[in-house]
């Protein structure tokens, strides 16, 4: 009865919504043991097909927790989140795990690659979750590799690489598993300024190839490489329009 | 994620950290060697047991007589009848059994108790109370105010005072009177010097005085020649059959000592047959290490009237034994009122021996399990630092879609790969030790299952061990492993 009713309270959802992130007054506060601390305030957020978007906000803005729930892997307490048309809000923890497996595209400010991997390990490896053999997964992310130029590093553990081929491996492993969303926390964090620079016009070609991409950063410079800037600050979202506004 | 590219990972890890492997299995390695040893020692000391009855019937009761009051002949007792050797050990497991055995080599002990347990098990103590004191003239005087009170005590000194010899009287008696009698022979063994052949000096050997039908009673066969005829017992000949050790020690050769000359107490014998090789028996004496003559010609040249025969008794129902002990007391005593015979069975000189070796396998392996525990506890140790070194690596893989399954197959798959690595390597570390062992004379015996089963033990113990600290890593939250520094 139950699964009955959410399934055809999806698919009304389902038809509500035609944005790939699509956030309603979304709030999220985390209980510090007698004080409540209100992390994200009555989030409204949506993302279309094909935008580059940033989220501009200092260090404890919340920016981090909005990620976390941005890429579902965090809970949060009232209002609803779309992915792709999916009820973020409804799902399980197995079904939120397949939905970062293929929905959502990580790249991490510390690239977080498997330091016991090949690059091509590491690349193929959300293939492999969904249950794809080696073969197959080899031969579906070979495009990606040569587009982001790793063909000759293929055997090479991530140690013998340098930060922007580590950040390149990270975005190919993002990639391949062709994400509605490519999720980035700081994806220039951790390089010099040069290699962060080439990091995020990497990102502009890729958004330019059709891949809609949501940024994470605390730095106004790369924030201007997306199409559109929110900003958040003390857990409230401040889209360009307000801030225009407000001065 | 496919079971195999799991598999793969696991590979992967495990390469990348031989060394740790190597340390980690160490434990499962030796929990796997102990179990296989034990398990193998354990199969040995049955085998021996076995081998060492092959002779014996299970229905033979064997009948002797000691005199009590002297320490002397407690010790004679032990020495001249091979078969009392085991007496001790044959009684011991009879202690609930029935109260004929209650003679024992507890002499004037068990008095004229004729309780069941209570004096078996006071017929044990009396022996060793008796050694202490030093041959108590009293007979039994100190032991048995100790346990039975001391009008027993006046008992047991009228009790086996006397000196009785059994005699080809009694083995007719038995034959007229016990019921489910099958066969009856009369022996008795010493030991004396023999010389002749290689031998450059005397030495001493055990002589077994023996009638012509105790060859087919022990079950034992000939190399060449022949068993000691009745003939040669009726007129006293001076002739020998050899056991196959003794041949080949005196002579070289079985076929060199047949029909050559001994000489035993200074007189020859001739050398009529050489028995085929028996191997070791716990039993009565071991026939490889004895020279038997005619029961009537022993007496006469070599033993006189300090003889010490026993008398056995084969019963033609196993089920029977019992209270054919209880017959044979009864017949004796007719002949003997005041003597306890010490009677024992073979079957439970057979029980005892394969229970005391059930004792060793059982905590053989319980040493083995304790080992196995420790070991697991070794791997559950390091795999709870592994997950905590790979929380990061854990995050990652949840992050990109990892579902709990995996990361707990993987774990899992990790600790029963490095278990059963351990296992093969304890599987190869028993071989290597197999050779060492049976060098200090334990009997190993190694098979293919004991082997297997060594794995499967390790592979368990890898399994369960390893469970828990995989369902930690499976359970990790994604956000909170990802932070982790």
């Amino acid at each position: 009865m139950f699964a009955k009713k959410k399934k055809r309270e999806m698919i009304r959802q389902l038809q509500e919504t035609d944005h790939k992130i699509d956030i309603r007054m979304l709030n999220k506060s985390y209980q510090m043991g007698e004080q409540s601390l209100h992390v994200l305030k009555d989030i409204n957020f949506t993302v279309d097909e094909g935008e580059f978007v940033a989220i501009l906000g200092p260090s404890g803005s919340g920016k981090s927790t909005l990620m976390n729930v941005i890429g579902c892997m965090d809970q949060w307490d009232t209002g609803e989140y779309y992915l792709d048309g999916m009820p973020v809000h409804a799902l399980n923890g197995k079904e939120l795990t397949q939905i970062r497996n293929e929905k959502i595209g990580f790249v991490f400010q510390n690239y977080h690659l498997i330091p016991a991997y090949t690059v091509l390990q590491n690349v193929i490896m959300p293939l492999l979750m969904r249950g794809i053999d080696h073969k197959t997964a080899e031969d579906m992310c070979m495009d990606t590799i040569r587009l982001l130029g790793l063909g000759e590093r293929l055997h090479h553990k991530p140690n013998e690489l340098s930060g922007g081929q580590k950040q390149r491996v990270a975005i190919a492993r993002a990639l391949v598993g062709k994400p509605a969303i490519l999720l980035a926390d700081e994806p220039s964090g951790a390089l010099d300024s040069k290699m962060g620079k080439e990091v995020l016009r990497l990102f502009g070609e890729l958004n330019a190839m059709g891949n809609t991409i949501v940024m994470i950063t605390h730095d106004l410079e790369v924030a201007k490489a997306a199409q559109r800037v929110v900003r958040i600050v003390d857990g409230k979202l401040y889209h360009k329009e307000e801030q225009e506004a407000t001065g | 994620m496919k079971v195999n590219e799991i598999l793969r990972l696991v590979w992967i890890n495990l390469i990348q950290n031989k060394f740790k492997v190597i340390l980690t299995s160490i434990g499962i390695v030796v929990g796997a060697a102990t179990i296989m040893m034990v398990i193998a020692i354990g199969r040995g000391g049955q085998k021996e047991v076995e081998e060492q009855f092959k002779n014996l019937n299970a229905g033979a009761i064997d009948i002797s007589y000691e005199m009590s009051s002297e320490l002397s002949s407690l010790m004679d007792s032990v020495k001249t009848s091979g078969g009392r050797g085991f007496q001790n050990f044959g009684s011991s497991s009879k202690k609930s059994g029935s109260s004929t055995q209650k003679g024992s080599s507890g002499g004037g002990m068990p008095g004229g108790g004729n309780g069941g347990a209570g004096n078996a098990n006071g017929s044990n103590f009396g022996g060793s109370s008796q050694g202490g004191p030093g041959g108590s003239g009293n007979g039994g005087g100190p032991g048995g105010d100790m346990i039975m009170g001391g009008s027993n005590g006046d008992d047991s000194s009228r009790m086996n005072q006397e000196k009785i010899t059994l005699s080809e009287d009694d083995v007719d008696d038995l034959k007229t009177f016990l019921p489910g009698i099958s066969k009856i022979t009369i022996s008795y063994n010493t030991k004396s010097d023999v010389e002749g052949g290689d031998l450059d000096d005397a030495t001493g050997y055990t002589i077994a005085g023996v009638k012509h039908n105790y060859a087919s009673m022990s079950n034992l066969s000939m190399a060449v020649g022949d068993f000691i005829s009745s003939s040669d017992e009726e007129n006293k000949e001076k002739v020998c059959v050899l056991g196959y050790s003794v041949a080949k020690e005196i002579f070289g050769s079985v076929e060199e000592a047949y029909d050559s000359t001994i000489y035993i107490d200074s007189r020859a014998y001739v050398v009529n047959g050489v028995l085929a090789e028996m191997g070791t028996v716990s039993s009565g004496i071991s026939p490889d290490d004895s020279i038997f003559l005619p029961y009537s010609t022993g007496v006469k040249y070599i033993v006189g009237s300090s003889v010490s025969p026993t008398i056995t008794v084969i019963i033609e129902d196993v089920d029977e034994v019992d209270a054919a002990m209880e017959n044979i007391q009864t017949i004796l005593s007719d002949s003997y009122p005041n003597a306890e015979f010490t009677i024992t069975d073979a079957g439970s000189k057979m029980e005892a021996a394969s229970a005391s070796n059930d004792t060793l396998t059982t905590l053989l392996i319980s040493m083995a399990v304790i080992v196995f525990i420790v070991g697991g506890i070794g791997i559950m140790n390091v795999l709870f630092v592994s997950v905590k070194e790979r929380t990061k690596e854990i995050g990652i893989l949840k992050a990109i879609g990892c579902t709990k399954r995996d990361i707990l197959l993987e774990f899992l798959l990790e600790a029963s790969f490095i278990s059963i690595f351990g296992g093969i390597a304890g599987v190869l570390a028993g071989l290597g030790l197999t050779p060492i062992l049976e060098h200090f004379g334990v009997r190993v015996e190694l098979s293919v299952l004991v082997a297997v089963l060594a794995v499967v033990f390790a592979l368990v113990t890898g399994t369960v061990f390893g469970f828990y600290p995989a369902l930690k890593a499976s359970n990790l939250v994604p956000v909170e492993a990802l932070n982790e520094d």
